[in-house]
């Protein structure tokens, strides 16, 4: 990986790498940045915590701490302390990457300085292209507390070395350390280059956060094909108008976006106005179904010159698995009208991708992309890593049919697992949380469909004797502060008793069912 | 939208403090749509009531319609309820 992003600094030392607010830095500044930093972090620094913020620092921080040959693994300085504790602690962080030392002391980590890089040249025309002379003038020289500039690959991590730390739900509360190779990130960047049919010509807009890993199919396509990645704090603005101009002015050609996101986006474009400026080639999607409503609505707008490319992928399973064009110019019929009920296929294979669909239905991935499993979580790695034919396969728990041409649509969940704006959340984890609560006895936690959008819906038995007044506030502010925003339901009832199973288990759907005002009780429930 | 409708009439030419009722009540029937939540009032807080940032897009693509101000979702979390949301739109005009 960090080789091939080498080859982009040797080709295109002067085209634009990082674009944050019109301040420019180069493929050569990025490459002598990550590689001071990597200097910094010294050799092999294991799993380095980075306080991961959109800011070209963090950028440089992902960079140096692969060139390093260590593992990179984002902390959210958002979420609440102790989910930070618990996400450093199951990583086995040592070292922390900040712009002060304060989130690694009161992490307990070693502080490594990150940024800023108050020296980034602030006028874009000096970095015109400017053929193959070894331009010095670009880039001021490394700052003095940096004793070598060491050449990449020093180090020469190996291709099952962890690349980045990842967390995904799990059920007992506790973040879930997903651990992913560096060959899994190879193999998948080097098929996501293709689908995109990335050139350096292309502007890439830096959009989900830097703690997920949807961040690396921006990032990591864009600069080891020597196309800019553009970071604008007005992509995060959440108003539509000012999102729109920001890409006409930063001439954005790809933009990936949240599935839920992009159905807001689409609501906001049907409604009138101007529509998606017309340097953007490319709008991938993913995270969650398509709404067949919004693809009617995107198919029924003047974007027939946009590929419209819906993604699939796990955490376990290395960014994205699937892909397919659902409208523009790279789709099979691409004048086609979404007729509004229609589910979106979630895609085919990527060359790199192995895959199996067992008899119950369940994708199964092996190859390449298939992570080493869940860092200290044995048990939870042999459920669902398996070993078949002697390779390593990881059970994805969706369902799936396939079309003859290898098309997949999912076709539901073999769990209780759901998506909350692209992120998966198993019910239990929350469940857990808010039985955490003094005064709550059990819980039941749902997806449902709520102003049109999938979201937590959680009911809470209290205990007996309990202050019940306000008792949803009270457990929203508790959830708060000691989970992300991901995992606090968007409503809490506090309920007499749950439905229970015949075996005696709660019954999430019965529970749902039984206490939501029947008008409300819509959408899917899983 | 609705919004374009009901908040012209009421702000336009009108008192500031009258201007700012209009918009408050303007927004709380988009509160009501966009939460659909029938009980949303000019002092409810949009993230107790399960709003969360994707649906406040939408209502910040309302005020931006129909009433020509761009806010973020940065002075959305400063003033999350009908009312404080209309004193963002006076200050802004």
């Amino acid at each position: 990986m960090i080789d091939v992003f080498t080859e982009s600094v040797i080709r295109h030392p002067d085209r634009p790498a990082l674009v944050h607010h019109g301040r420019v830095l180069s493929y050569r500044r990025l490459h002598e940045l990550a590689n001071t930093l990597a200097g910094r972090l010294g050799d092999r620094p294991g799993v380095v915590a980075v306080a991961a913020t959109r800011t070209p620092e963090t950028v440089v921080g992902l960079l140096g701490v692969l060139a390093s040959g260590g593992a990179y693994c984002p902390v959210d300085p958002a979420f609440p302390f102790e989910r930070q504790q618990a996400m450093v602690k199951a990583a086995g962080c040592r070292t922390m990457l900040a712009a002060d030392s304060g989130p690694a002391t009161r992490l307990g980590l070693v502080p490594v300085g990150l940024g800023p890089f108050a020296e980034l040249p602030a006028n874009p025309a000096e970095l015109a292209p400017t053929g193959n002379s070894p331009s010095h003038r670009a880039g001021p020289p490394a700052p003095p507390d940096n004793p070598r500039l060491p050449a990449p690959g020093r180090t020469a991590a190996g291709a099952e070395d962890p690349a980045y730390i990842l967390f995904t739900s799990g059920s007992t509360g506790r973040p879930k350390p997903v651990v992913t190779p560096r060959r899994a990130v190879s193999a998948t960047v080097h098929s996501l280059r293709g689908l995109f049919g990335l050139t350096p010509e292309d502007r890439v807009l830096q959009f989900a956060s830097l703690n997920w890993d949807t961040c690396f199919e921006e990032i990591l396509p864009a600069l080891t094909t020597g196309a800019a990645l553009v970071l604008d704090a007005e992509a995060h603005s959440g108003s539509f108008p000012r999102f729109l101009r920001m890409v006409e002015r930063e001439r954005i050609t790809v933009l990936d976006l949240p599935t839920a996101f992009w159905h807001e986006l689409v609501l906001h474009l049907a409604e009138g106005g101007p529509g998606l400026p017309a340097c953007v080639r490319l709008l991938v999607i993913g995270g969650e179904a398509a709404s067949p409503a919004r693809l009617a609505d995107w198919s029924a707008l003047d974007t027939g010159r946009i590929r419209l490319v819906n993604t699939y992928g796990c955490t376990e399973t290395t960014l994205i698995t699937h892909a397919v064009d659902l409208h523009g110019p790279g789709a099979p019929s691409p004048g086609r009208e979404w007729d509004g009920r229609t589910n979106a296929p979630i895609g085919r294979a990527l060359p790199h991708v192995v895959q199996r669909i067992s008899e119950q239905g369940e994708l199964i991935i092996g190859g390449p992309a298939v992570a080493l499993g869940y860092l200290g979580l044995p048990e939870a790695t042999a459920d669902r890593f398996t070993l078949l034919g002697g390779e390593r396969w990881f059970r994805t728990g969706d369902r799936v049919s396939s079309s003859p041409d290898g098309v997949l649509t999912h076709r539901g969940r073999l769990d209780g697992e759901v998506k909350i704006r692209g992120i998966r959340v198993d019910p239990g984890e929350v469940e857990a949380h808010l039985s955490g609560h003094p005064w709550i006895q059990a819980a039941a936690v749902v997806a449902a469909t709520l102003a049109g959008r999938s979201a937590l819906v959680a009911y809470v038995v209290p205990r007996p004797h309990a202050r019940t007044e306000a008792l949803d506030t009270e457990v929203l502010a508790y959830l708060r502060g000691r989970v992300p925003g991901h995992l606090v339901p968007s409503r809490i009832t506090v309920v007499p008793e749950l439905v229970l199973t015949a075996s005696g288990k709660v019954d999430r759907a019965g529970s749902h069912r039984r206490h939501t005002p029947p008008e409300q009780v819509k959408g899917d429930l899983r | 939208m609705s919004v374009d409708t009901t908040t012209s009439a009421g702000s336009d030419g009108a008192p500031d403090s009258l201007g700012t009722d209009a918009d408050a009540e303007a927004l709380v029937a988009v509160f009501r749509r966009v939460l659909e939540n029938p009980a949303a009032g000019v002092d409810s807080d949009f993230f107790l009531l399960g709003g969360d940032s994707l649906i406040a897009t939408r209502v910040l693509s309302a005020i931006a319609r129909g009433h020509g101000v761009e806010l973020s979702f940065e002075d959305f979390l400063l003033a999350p309820t009908p009312r404080g949301l209309a004193g963002k739109i006076a200050a802004a005009r």
